[in-house]
């Protein structure tokens, strides 16, 4: 095998992380959080009245009860739109950066998660969809989609190495195996394989 | 163990049990949020160790929705409200 290792997306250095993109995935990095965030810049009216991609970022907290539910959207709903708007906004700026703090990278975890949700919602993804076909209308976007999650992997990888440690608790008790006992090694929740009996 | 301090039980009425019924957090199941991601997030917002957050994100992604945490109206309210901010799709349900 002479294939050289691939450089790896984020590397751990200081107080945050390097980056090593190629200048077409920084591009892409740096457009697309920018047209969801001037849709974003648009919501206010009622929610009837958005796309429905977009509506997917604002689910309903109380969705039986529509007096409840006018209540929260009056309390969080600002917040939320700017929230959503502010990280699009860091992504799109830190696209060329080759160092990011762990805020930045936070940051992006919510942009990469928030345009997966509205592309995913418009082009009707489900979890057993396939790539479509080259000829299809969707499939630059599902390539686009396909690049975001990959991506998005990547990150929350990284920030979960950033997690404090937790005491073991009771509550940790996995009760069923949904995979089985791998032949060596760690099992699925990560604990270390149990004896054989 | 030593026998733990004498309390006096009030008998608690119907009525004051449903008073304290717990507002429940639920996050549904949606085909886009990455299991990592909705396993970090758990984590994140709600310290719990990665075991009990990969449990009930399997719950999630299998049984359709998992109760994430529960507790008084605005308590429960905030929680669904970092949900939201996060993309996942959470509800609030007052236990029955």
């Amino acid at each position: 095998m002479n294939t050289p290792e691939p450089r790896p997306v984020l590397v751990r250095n200081g107080d945050g992380f390097d980056l090593a993109l190629s200048p077409d995935e920084r591009a892409l990095l740096a457009t697309i959080p920018t047209q969801l965030a001037g849709a974003l810049g648009r919501v206010g009216g009622a929610d009837e009245d958005l796309p429905e991609a977009l509506r997917r970022l604002f689910p309903a907290a109380y969705p039986t009860d529509p007096a409840a539910e006018a209540s929260y959207v009056s309390l969080v709903r600002a917040d939320l739109v700017e929230h959503h708007r502010e990280a699009l906004e860091i992504l799109a700026t830190t696209a060329s950066a080759t160092h990011l703090s762990d805020d930045q990278l936070g940051a992006w975890l919510a942009a990469l998660n928030d345009l997966r949700i509205v592309i995913g919602a418009s082009l009707g993804v489900t979890e057993e969809m396939t790539e479509p076909d080259e000829a299809d209308p969707r499939y630059s976007d599902w390539l686009c989609y396909d690049y975001l999650t990959y991506l998005e992997s990547l990150v929350v990888d990284s920030l979960a190495g950033l997690l404090p440690p937790t005491a073991p608790t009771a509550d940790d008790a996995t009760p069923d195996d949904p995979w089985g006992d791998p032949p060596g090694g760690l099992r699925w929740d990560g604990t270390p394989q149990r004896p054989d009996p | 163990m030593g026998a733990g301090p004498a309390v006096d039980v009030a008998p608690v009425s119907g009525e004051e049990l449903r008073v304290d019924r717990p507002w429940l957090v639920i996050v549904w199941n949606d085909p886009v949020n990455l299991m990592s991601y909705v396993t970090y997030v758990f984590q994140k917002l709600f310290g719990y160790s990665f075991a009990k957050a990969t449990r009930l994100m399997l719950d999630v992604h299998r049984k359709g929705r998992a109760v994430v945490a529960s507790g008084p109206r605005e308590r429960a309210e905030l929680d669904v409200a970092r949900l939201h901010r996060h993309g996942l799709w959470a509800t609030l349900e007052h236990q029955s």
